[in-house]
């Protein structure tokens, strides 16, 4: 028997680029079918780079120039089923514009991934970040994660087909990116080869469920309410199922491509012995990590966790990484007007993770850092030390904060 | 990497010359849920019995959606998706590209599909409209949207769209002690409009299911002509015009012989009428549009001043459009007489 | 104590009338100072033409007995199920949901079928399945009223549907109190007293259990969540059915979960002698009921025409196609089968069916301006066929013409 020898794959190409151009490399070894483009910063800027491939002919797609967000995401949900590998993306209230046809495609079950650069709702028009819009899609079937670095960005966009085509589960799958912190930046990145991605995502192949004259099926009939909760309860299933598929993607990627070894799901920056932890997601990860190096030196117990899949929401791990806390402290970049306690959204979701454990942390909710402004140096040692109060006193004095704001 | 296929090939769908020579399959079959003489759901018959069975079928929500697969069970027997209200261009352009992507790349087979997206008035004249404007500006793909004009919002209980005509009985416009007319906008005039501002969509019609061969075979033409087609369907809707399902038919003969309906093609813009709205534009006399609105529960309100107002503005239509029921402005004189100044130049020159 | 009462009706036709009945319910009621509630089943929701759908009026002493009997969507223990159209007898299969409906499933034993029909409650028991346990079968009889959604025809069915409730459930409502209720609503005596008419003359026929249509009708399991394909996805229809003997012919794929059997109210007969095979019925078929036979007719097959009458109105020869009352019918047999086993046999069926136009005559809706004037106007005069009230006057039992 003769074994076939795989030809060496050729070693990552290193690359300055942003996190939406990072994005755009992905597509491009994705091999992706069909995508399409409508204006909005920041997120345009991952289609400015797509445009670029295509017109190079780097990159063998259908490049459709919409005429509004919801003809971009009724587009492309149409060409993945009947079979094309697609990629769609907006920004704030492009992405609210485009919400019935995102709003359908689970359901559909539709392994559409999508680029989310987060950006406030208007009004007033800003461009700055916030994750209120990537947010609403968060109990709509959608697979939600947000990436901190432009190498994330790549690595999870090619995670994301792979885990949104599994037969398994066929949910689409959103990527959150902090607007211009990650979207515009630009950083040293690994671009690897398409032949260890060839090996890592296989094609799109959507099987039975494929709209073509040889496999007559229809799709999406209306229904009552004999029907509606099944149907329900399977999109539960596949997004229970997800949590697996999710875990074997990454562990097939480290073996492949040597990144993305650790923890899905959660990463944990000194918080294995910390007493006090901050807790959010996307780019924040930055000021944060400095500031509790800095707490550190002075001797506090501070540690950062990053959450990395907001759905599905990994409750085992957030628990195992803040469960041995006395506070932690969830740093929203978005609001819920009125929600409990007026904390935020994040807040919320790991509050309740944490409530089945018996001995639980405080948490504090801290909403900072919205319309795209920064969280400074300053803020995270703000938020540290009332984190380190609570920890030391047991009690909580006001359970939200809004750090930043003028007043 | 393959060479790129800028247009695909179509399907040559010659015309079916007569009744007897109709194809016996039906691509869309009983047992939906539609009303008693439903001419939406003949249309959807017609045109899938026009396409055949290499074809992919878009159907934007609306009474086609919600009646035809009640879920379980579904009517059609060639592949159907449904797509959201204000998306049957952008469903249309979806599938196209899917299936010209797939086939460029040999992931599929290569073979030209047809591919329909449908919406009603609702869908296509208000909410959908600047979706297939948009799908109209892409030659490269080859596909036809067709919309059945059953005048109202029919599947949610009759609400006025604005294809509902000039003063019509709808759950959003009833005849009051105060307001005898509470729907006082005209209809759009939608396929005329697609054609005047799409210079590169090869295709427009209108059409008639009680003419049945005619209305199929400009669903054969749109198809073979290739890249984006659109055709607009009047279709008598018994729920909501409010009349006995036996007249159906007779209803969609009447519109056309009133002239309220104008039957016309707009091939590689040049418009032809055809089928009585032909003669009709050569000269042939219109039945009054009383006999029309009068078999109609919606219009039982109507004043003889209200048909008299509505007999008016079909004569306009006709006597005072640049092209009667197609392009509603007219010329002003200065330039009719220099247009007709510079032909006789040219017939001179020549 | 509580009382209900379903109204199945075909929808848009008698939506109106439905929608008139089951408020009267509770306007009635109110004035025996009890509390009720009136709505329509909402799956059947948004109605079409001909397909059958439900409204229902439930009535109680106070609120919290209303209460409790509202834990159900659609009350399943009626006093009272009216058929305002009597081929709803046959069955029901809303537009909802798969499977037949016996009219009497939802009545409650011991309780009443009302219909609105022509014929008499022996014969039209012959339609209704048979239930395990005693019930009664009650006639108005009367033309049912059919309109549509703009314009109704006020032929007195409501009133007169209300003034045999008080008759069949006065627990439910009184004839004095529907009788105060409607002087309330309209303020017509002449309605109040076709309500007392009808109160008079309902004809009520007791059924026993192993009375009525043997027939198990036609059930459908809903499946498990995992046993439903992901993804919306169900098959599509095949394109043919292959029928033997049939060289030549052609049966197109046919939805085999919804049949219209209960859908229809007319039905086309056809005269396979003199028609000229011009397709157009065929072709202008919005329901593609029609089976083109080996020999080229074309066979309106039961499973799934809907009762519309285009083709009729599509035939170029007269008397080919006959639109006929589905109550004439007591199958769903093939009309062509037929006329190749015994050609002179189904000549005279045929005859039967088109010249009876006593069982023919359906009313379908808005045909011009001023025609339920004149309906109604032939109603006055008194004893005209062709009225949907014209038995007001008439003696119970007493047939038509």
């Amino acid at each position: 028997m003769t074994v076939a020898t795989k030809p060496a794959a050729a070693a990552d190409k290193e690359m300055l680029i942003s996190g939406c151009a990072a994005i755009a490399q992905a597509l491009r070894l994705a091999d992706i079918d069909v995508v399409t483009a409508y204006p909005i910063r920041p997120y345009d800027t991952v289609m400015q780079a797509v445009a670029k491939l295509i017109a190079n002919g780097e990159l063998d797609a259908e490049y459709i120039v919409a005429s509004s967000e919801h003809d971009q995401f009724e587009i492309v949900k149409h060409a993945s089923a009947v079979g094309a590998r697609v990629f769609c993306g907006s920004s704030g209230v492009g992405w609210m514009y485009a919400m019935e046809a995102i709003a359908v495609t689970p359901a559909l079950r539709l392994p559409m991934v999508a680029l989310v650069g987060n950006r406030a709702l208007d009004d007033p028009g800003a461009f700055g970040c916030e994750h209120n819009d990537a947010l609403c899609v968060r109990d709509l079937g959608w697979m939600l994660t947000w990436v901190d670095t432009a190498q994330e960005a790549l690595d999870t966009a090619l995670i994301a087909y792979r885990v949104a085509e599994d037969p398994r589960i066929f949910l689409p799958c959103a990527i959150g990116a902090d607007g211009a912190f990650l979207t515009h930046s630009e950083t040293i990145v690994k671009v690897p080869s398409k032949e260890k991605v060839d090996q890592f995502l296989p094609k799109y192949d959507r099987g039975d469920k494929l709209l073509h004259p040889d496999n007559p099926i229809t799709i999406a009939p209306q229904v009552n309410e004999d029907w509606v909760m099944e149907i329900r309860k399977q999109n539960d299933e596949a997004m229970r199922r997800a949590r697996g598929v999710i875990q074997e993607a990454f562990r097939d990627f480290h073996k492949i491509f040597g990144r993305q070894g650790g923890n899905p799901f959660v990463e944990s920056y000194m918080a294995d012995d910390a007493e006090v932890i901050l807790f959010g997601q996307g780019t924040l990860s930055m000021p944060v990590k400095v500031g509790v190096r800095k707490l550190r030196e002075q001797g506090h117990k501070v540690g950062f966790v990053r959450l990395r899949w907001l759905r599905p929401f990994p409750t085992p791990e957030v628990q195992e990484a803040l469960g041995r806390a006395k506070a932690v402290g969830v740093v929203d970049r978005d609001y819920s007007f009125g929600s409990p306690n007026y904390g935020a959204v994040l807040y919320n979701e790991v509050r309740s993770a944490l409530y089945d454990l018996p001995k639980r942390p405080h948490v504090i909710s801290f909403i900072c850092g919205l319309g795209g402004r920064e969280v400074t140096l300053d803020s995270v040692v703000e938020m540290s030390e009332i984190l380190l109060k609570v920890a030391k006193t047991g009690k909580v004095e006001q359970p939200n904060y809004w750090i930043g704001v003028r007043g | 990497m393959t060479k790129a296929l800028t247009v695909l090939p179509t399907q040559n769908l010659e015309p079916f010359k007569g009744v007897k020579k109709i194809a016996l399959e039906e691509y869309f079959t009983s047992g939906h849920r539609t009303c008693q003489g439903c001419e939406s759901a003949l249309v959807m018959k017609l045109m899938a019995k026009a396409a055949g069975p290499r074809t992919v079928i878009l159907g934007a929500t609306g009474c086609m959606y919600v009646a035809n697969t009640t879920y379980y069970s579904t009517s059609w027997v060639v592949p159907w998706m449904h797509t959201q209200l204000g998306a049957a261009g952008s469903a249309a352009v979806g599938t196209a590209a899917g299936l010209k992507a797939l086939m460029r790349k040999n992931r599929i087979k290569q073979e030209p599909i047809n591919v329909i997206a449908f919406c009603g008035d609702g869908g296509g004249a208000d909410m959908g409209l600047s979706s297939i404007s948009a799908a109209l500006t892409y030659p490269e793909y080859n596909f036809l949207i067709l919309m059945y004009d059953n005048e109202s919002y029919a599947n949610t209980d009759i609400q006025l769209s604005s294809m509902t005509p000039y003063g019509a009985n709808t759950t959003f416009s009833p005849p009051g002690k105060a307001r005898r007319i509470l729907h006082k906008r005209w209809k759009k005039n939608v396929a005329g409009m697609l054609a005047a501002g799409h210079p590169e969509c090869r295709y427009v019609a209108t059409v008639d299911a009680s003419y049945a061969l005619e209305m199929m075979n400009r669903v054969r033409k749109a198809l073979t002509i290739g890249g984006p087609t659109f055709i607009h369907s009047l279709d008598p809707c018994p729920k909501g015009w409010d009349y006995d399902p036996i007249q159906s038919h007779d209803l969609g003969e009447l519109a056309v012989e009133t002239g309220v309906w104008p039957l016309f093609e707009v091939e590689d813009g040049v418009l032809k009428f055809y089928g009585k709205s032909k003669s009709i534009a050569q000269g042939r006399k219109r039945k009054p549009v009383r006999e029309y609105l009068l078999r109609q529960g919606r219009f039982a309100h109507f004043t003889d001043e209200d048909i008299e107002y509505f007999q008016k503005k079909i004569d306009q239509m006709w006597e005072r459009w640049l092209i009667p029921g197609a392009v509603c402005i007219a010329m002003s004189d200065d330039i009719k007489k220099a247009l007709a100044k510079s032909e006789v130049e040219l017939a001179t020159a020549n | 104590m509580t009382g209900s009462v379903e109204v199945v009706y075909r929808g848009i036709f008698q939506k109106h009338l439905g929608q008139r009945i089951t408020r009267g319910i509770v306007l009635a009621a109110v004035k025996e100072g009890k509390v009720g509630i009136s709505f329509g089943r909402y799956g059947d929701s948004p109605e079409r033409n001909g397909i059958p759908a439900k409204s229902f009026a439930v009535v109680a002493d106070n609120e919290e007995e209303l209460q409790a009997y509202l834990s159900r969507y659609e009350p399943s223990n009626n006093d009272v199920t009216v058929a305002v159209d009597d081929t709803l007898c046959k069955g029901v299969e809303s537009w909802a949901w798969y499977g037949l409906q016996p009219i009497n499933k939802l009545t409650r034993p011991g309780g009443t079928v009302l219909a609105t029909s022509m014929q008499s409650p022996e014969e039209l028991l012959k339609d209704c399945h048979r239930k395990d346990a005693e019930w009664s079968l009650a006639v108005i009889k009367a033309i049912p009223s059919f309109s549509g959604l703009w314009v109704y025809k006020d032929d007195h069915t409501d009133v007169r549907v209300l003034g045999a409730i008080a008759r069949l459930a006065p627990h439910v409502v009184k004839l004095e109190s529907v009788e105060a209720a409607i002087r309330d609503e309209w303020g017509d005596e002449l309605k109040v007293a076709s309500v007392r008419k009808a109160y008079e003359r309902v004809e009520i026929r007791k059924v026993r259990p192993d009375e009525g249509n043997p027939e198990k009708p036609y059930e459908f399991q809903l499946p498990k969540w995992w046993e439903m394909k992901e993804g919306l996805v169900i098959p599509g229809i095949p394109v043919k059915q292959e029928v033997e003997g049939w060289e030549g012919g052609y049966r197109p794929g046919r939805n085999p979960t919804f049949k219209k059997f209960s859908t229809r109210t007319m039905r086309p007969v056809v005269d396979f002698e003199i028609c000229t095979k011009c397709t157009l019925c065929w072709l202008q078929c919005p329901d593609s009921c029609f089976d083109v036979t080996p020999t080229g007719h074309y066979d309106a097959n039961m499973e799934a025409c809907c009762g519309c009458g285009v083709c009729e109105a599509v035939c170029p020869v007269e008397n080919c196609i006959t639109m006929v009352n589905e109550a004439a019918f007591a199958d769903n047999a093939s009309q062509f089968e037929t006329y190749e086993k015994d050609k002179d046999a189904y000549k005279t069926w045929l005859k039967g069916k088109i010249e009876d136009k006593v069982v023919t005559y359906r009313s379908h809706g808005f045909r011009y301006r001023g025609q339920y004037e004149e309906e109604l106007a032939q109603m006055a005069a008194g004893g005209q066929l062709h009225s949907g009230v014209q038995s007001i006057n008439e003696e119970p039992g007493a047939g038509p013409g």
